[in-house]
């Protein structure tokens, strides 16, 4: 890979301070050098680098999602999910894991496959070239109990390929469902603890024993796997800070206690709430037939106030909340996820800063790369970020792809900036004459 | 009108003849003109290529192809790849067959049931790159023949390279299985192969009763029937039932070139002789030793089927390029090498060997008359090659002579542009240009 010398950028380094102009050297695919440089100043070329110059674009760390399902297909349903036979299923993975990097998530955390191996299979294609897409961990499939949420089986169609979930009884069949997985090499293990109010079971309902919990917490140490939790309820969130499971997904009920639980560890948590599920549900799928009375009856609008009440507190607590989160679904298309930077400032009352970190100087921790990755400075991997336009002005230009200029990868662009057409009529290619 | 007109080329036209200077032009995805010649034709805001000299032909059908061997060099490492991983692999195959000049490809068989449909349905809904694909079944076999991979102790299904069938009855519903599925065509295997030494090359398998049966759905359904045919009797049991497409048929009798010779119009012969050709001189590293290899009977088959094409040859049977390349010792794209042994071992000429590429690809990808020629009114599947191929044939499996490639009026891989300040790169195209005029 050629060397690239970004000059005349806007750099975001993910530190929190104001963007400074500057250069940025890429080597191989690390950041090498980070120089501010004074108005108007111009930085010699270095021999055998490729010069880009930015024209005053915002540099800024490639993003990190942290609650991706690259298998989920656009549908209205767990249903329509599930029954998309395995082969069209890794292809429309591959497909979409190109679109995330597209729109500049140069990382993302898997947090449940719709099929045993889809997300493993995706990373190590991912990762020895076979396909185009971001950093990504691989989780397993959700596992539930019998009746909870991701067990789509039907009584007369008991067999567990219906399954959208693994579902497992007792700690038993946990451990060997942890082992499972395992085995196949995901990074992480997502488990259901609590409801999800569309399925019919409600967001406030919670499920598993304490000891089958346990059980997988432990399991999945010995491993050295990490956990995962749905947790929407106000008893699953504090079930995951006292199982120590490290990642929370949604945790829209936090009363005062999982509040004081949460604050207490905050460095030992990541809270990725996915909003756009909530907020999309309640006002985008009418189409899908969730209209305003429906959702209502289903409880959406309380939750969604409830998750907004939690995220303003936990973010004056100083505890991580990080975007992304339910993606993939007909009403929240893929490639779409920078709304929810949209969504951290508008409703949860983030500065325009704050909802970059998240995604940046937080991401890193989150991919457990913290001490590489994230940010902006000499040593870090070159995953980055060229914008056209401010997000610090305005969050939603992350939004549009035409507005991200390039993104590199692992000191690789995977859209190259575009080029000034040199003088030559644009319709005429010759490669000899 | 946007467009693509590739002027200064020699149009190398895929009937068998030698290339005349000219220009064509490519309009949506159909070849609108060509012109001999100086002949010229408007541009009317096409894109124009400069081709410099450079040899443009009809994109090459493969004939035979599986996408879903894996270059591994047993049966059973093709089929112990799990099911996304296989799918994925086909997708990359895809692609680099497209890249490598393959616009049109036949699939012969599938490792997995719906491999095959699957990379088909994708390509055509524009989520992979690929060429044009017709898909295949698995091969559907008897118990103990070719493909036939379970062992006593593990006789489940999945361990099975091929289908299993007993019986017409069992047949009926395998086929039924993969029409539903949606293949184009379905696969027997009626003669053994020197690859399975339980099941040899010149042995037949299936009772006439089970092939009937299979005829019959494949009718019903419009669909194609293919045979794994290395042996006579297999050979003349596929012709008597209809089958469409003969792949090997290494061993003939005069009754088997009579047979084929009156059936002439409707069969194809694809032998992929580079299997043969490979074990016998190429598959040391894998074990297969030059003696194992005789051994094993590919000398005696070689000979045979070098006998039996010629002959066929003569007679005026299509024998179509391809096959068998997706083990380790025949790596997939170099399927090119197929026109190399045509010429040097059957007696084709060279432009006989590329029309059975081009002109006979067509016919094969059932489009005979739209596809496989550059001609006014086919479909844009074409090769702008930096060299002779009449002169010299193996450039065409050399990636930096594949200039460019485009398919249904698309180029799935552009002709470099020339950097108009890089001097270097250009005497680089130039050097390699020289080489080949």
């Amino acid at each position: 890979m050629a060397d690239v010398l970004f000059t005349n950028v806007r750099i975001f380094d993910g530190g929190g301070e104001a963007p400074f102009t500057g250069d940025v050297l890429v080597q191989g695919n690390k950041i090498s050098r980070v120089v501010k440089t004074a108005f108007g100043q111009r930085t010699p070329p270095i021999a055998g680098v490729q010069a880009i110059d930015g024209a005053g674009a915002f540099l800024m760390p490639g993003m990190v999602e942290a609650h991706t399902h690259f298998s989920w297909n656009d549908q209205p349903s767990l249903d329509a999910i599930q029954r998309m036979p395995p082969e069209e299923h890794i292809l429309w993975c591959a497909e979409v894991a190109k679109r995330y990097l597209d729109m500049g998530w140069t990382s993302c955390v898997g947090a449940a496959a719709a099929k045993p191996r889809l997300d493993v299979v995706i990373r190590n294609a991912i990762n020895d070239g076979t396909i185009i897409g971001p950093r990504y961990l691989a989780a397993s499939q959700e596992i539930t109990v019998p009746g909870g949420l991701g067990d789509t089986t039907a009584p007369h169609l008991p067999q567990h390929e219906f399954a959208f979930g693994a579902i497992v009884s007792g700690p038993h069949e946990m451990r060997r469902c942890v082992r499972m997985f395992a085995k196949y090499g995901v990074d992480s293990l997502k488990i259901n603890l609590s409801g999800e109010s569309i399925t019919g079971m409600p967001s406030e309902a919670s499920q598993f024993t304490d000891e089958e919990v346990a059980v997988l917490v432990d399991e999945a140490k010995t491993w050295g796997k990490r956990v995962a939790a749905h947790a929407r309820s106000t008893e699953s969130i504090k079930r995951c800070v006292k199982h120590g499971i490290e990642v929370i997904y949604h945790a829209s009920f936090a009363d005062e206690e999982a509040l004081d639980l949460l604050e207490q560890h905050k460095f030992e948590h990541f809270v990725a709430p996915g909003l756009a599920w909530l907020i999309n549900t309640c006002h985008n799928a009418s189409q899908y037939g969730l209209t305003r009375p429906v959702v209502e009856r289903m409880g959406y609008f309380r939750e969604l106030e409830a998750a907004i009440e939690s995220m303003k507190a936990m973010r004056k607590r100083g505890i991580r909340i990080l975007p992304g989160g339910d993606y993939g679904f007909a009403w929240t298309p893929h490639g779409t996820n920078a709304k929810d930077l949209e969504y951290f400032v508008k409703h949860v009352g983030m500065s325009t800063m704050e909802a970059l970190l998240s995604a940046t100087a937080w991401g890193g921790p989150m991919m457990r790369m913290g001490k590489v990755l994230g940010y902006i400075r000499e040593g870090y991997l070159a995953d980055i970020l060229l914008v056209d336009g401010d997000p610090l002005a305005d969050i939603t230009v992350l939004q549009d792809k035409n507005r991200i200029l390039a993104v590199m990868k692992d000191g690789e662009f995977h859209r190259a900036p575009p080029v000034r057409a040199a003088g030559r009529a644009a319709n005429t290619t010759r490669w000899a004459a | 009108m946007s467009g693509t007109l590739f002027t200064n080329v020699r149009i190398l036209d895929g009937s068998g003849g030698h290339p005349v200077p000219g220009s064509v032009l490519v309009q949506g995805n159909r070849i609108q003109a060509v012109g001999r010649g100086n002949a010229s034709i408007p541009t009317n805001g096409a894109t124009v290529i400069d081709g410099a000299g450079a040899t443009l032909m009809p994109g090459m059908c493969e004939a035979h192809t599986h996408f879903s061997w894996n270059d591994a060099a047993t049966l059973a490492g093709i089929q112990t790849m799990p099911l996304e991983e296989h799918v994925l692999w086909c997708a990359k195959v895809a692609k680099r067959y497209l890249e490598a000049g393959f616009t049109s490809c036949v699939g012969a068989a599938c490792a997995k049931p719906r491999l095959d449909v699957v990379t088909r349905n994708a390509i055509e809904a524009g989520q992979i790159p690929g060429p044009r694909y017709l898909a295949a079944s698995q091969e559907i076999t008897v118990p103990g023949a070719l493909g036939d991979e379970t062992l006593p102790h593990l006789p489940f299904p999945e361990f099975s390279f091929g289908v299993n069938v007993n019986g017409a009855e069992e047949m009926r519903k395998a086929v039924r299985m993969f029409l539903k599925y949606g293949v184009d065509s379905i696969k027997l295997n009626l003669s053994g192969d020197n690859f399975t030494p339980q099941s040899p090359a010149d042995t037949a398998w299936m009772t006439d009763a089970e092939v009937a049966a299979a005829m019959e759905e494949v009718r019903m359904r419009g669909k194609r029937g293919t045979a794994h045919a290395r042996s006579a009797a297999s050979v003349k049991q596929a012709l008597r039932h209809g089958i469409e497409v003969i792949y090997h048929a290494s061993y003939t009798d005069d009754e088997t070139l009579d047979m084929l010779e009156a059936a002439r119009d409707r069969v194809f012969v694809a032998p992929g002789i580079a299997i043969l050709y490979a074990m016998l001189h190429e598959a040391e590293p894998w074990g297969i030793t030059h003696e194992k290899a005789v051994q094993m009977g590919y000398q005696h088959e070689w000979d045979h089927a070098v006998e039996s094409l010629k002959a066929m040859h003569k007679r005026g049977v299509r024998i179509l390029f391809g096959g068998d390349y997706g083990f380790a010792m025949t790596p997939h794209c170099q399927n090119a090498r197929d026109l190399e042994f045509f010429v040097k071992y059957l007696g084709f000429t060279p432009g006989e060997a590329i029309r059975c590429a081009t002109q006979y690809g067509g016919q094969i990808m059932m489009k005979p008359k739209e596809l496989g020629l550059v001609k006014e009114g086919y479909l844009a599947d074409l090769l702008l090659v930096d060299g002779d191929p009449m002169a010299n044939l193996a450039i065409l499996r050399d990636p930096k002579r594949m200039l460019a490639v485009m398919k249904d009026g698309v180029f799935a891989k552009a002709p470099p542009v020339r950097a108009g300040f890089s001097v270097q790169a250009d005497l680089g195209v130039e050097r390699a240009w020289g080489r080949a005029a």
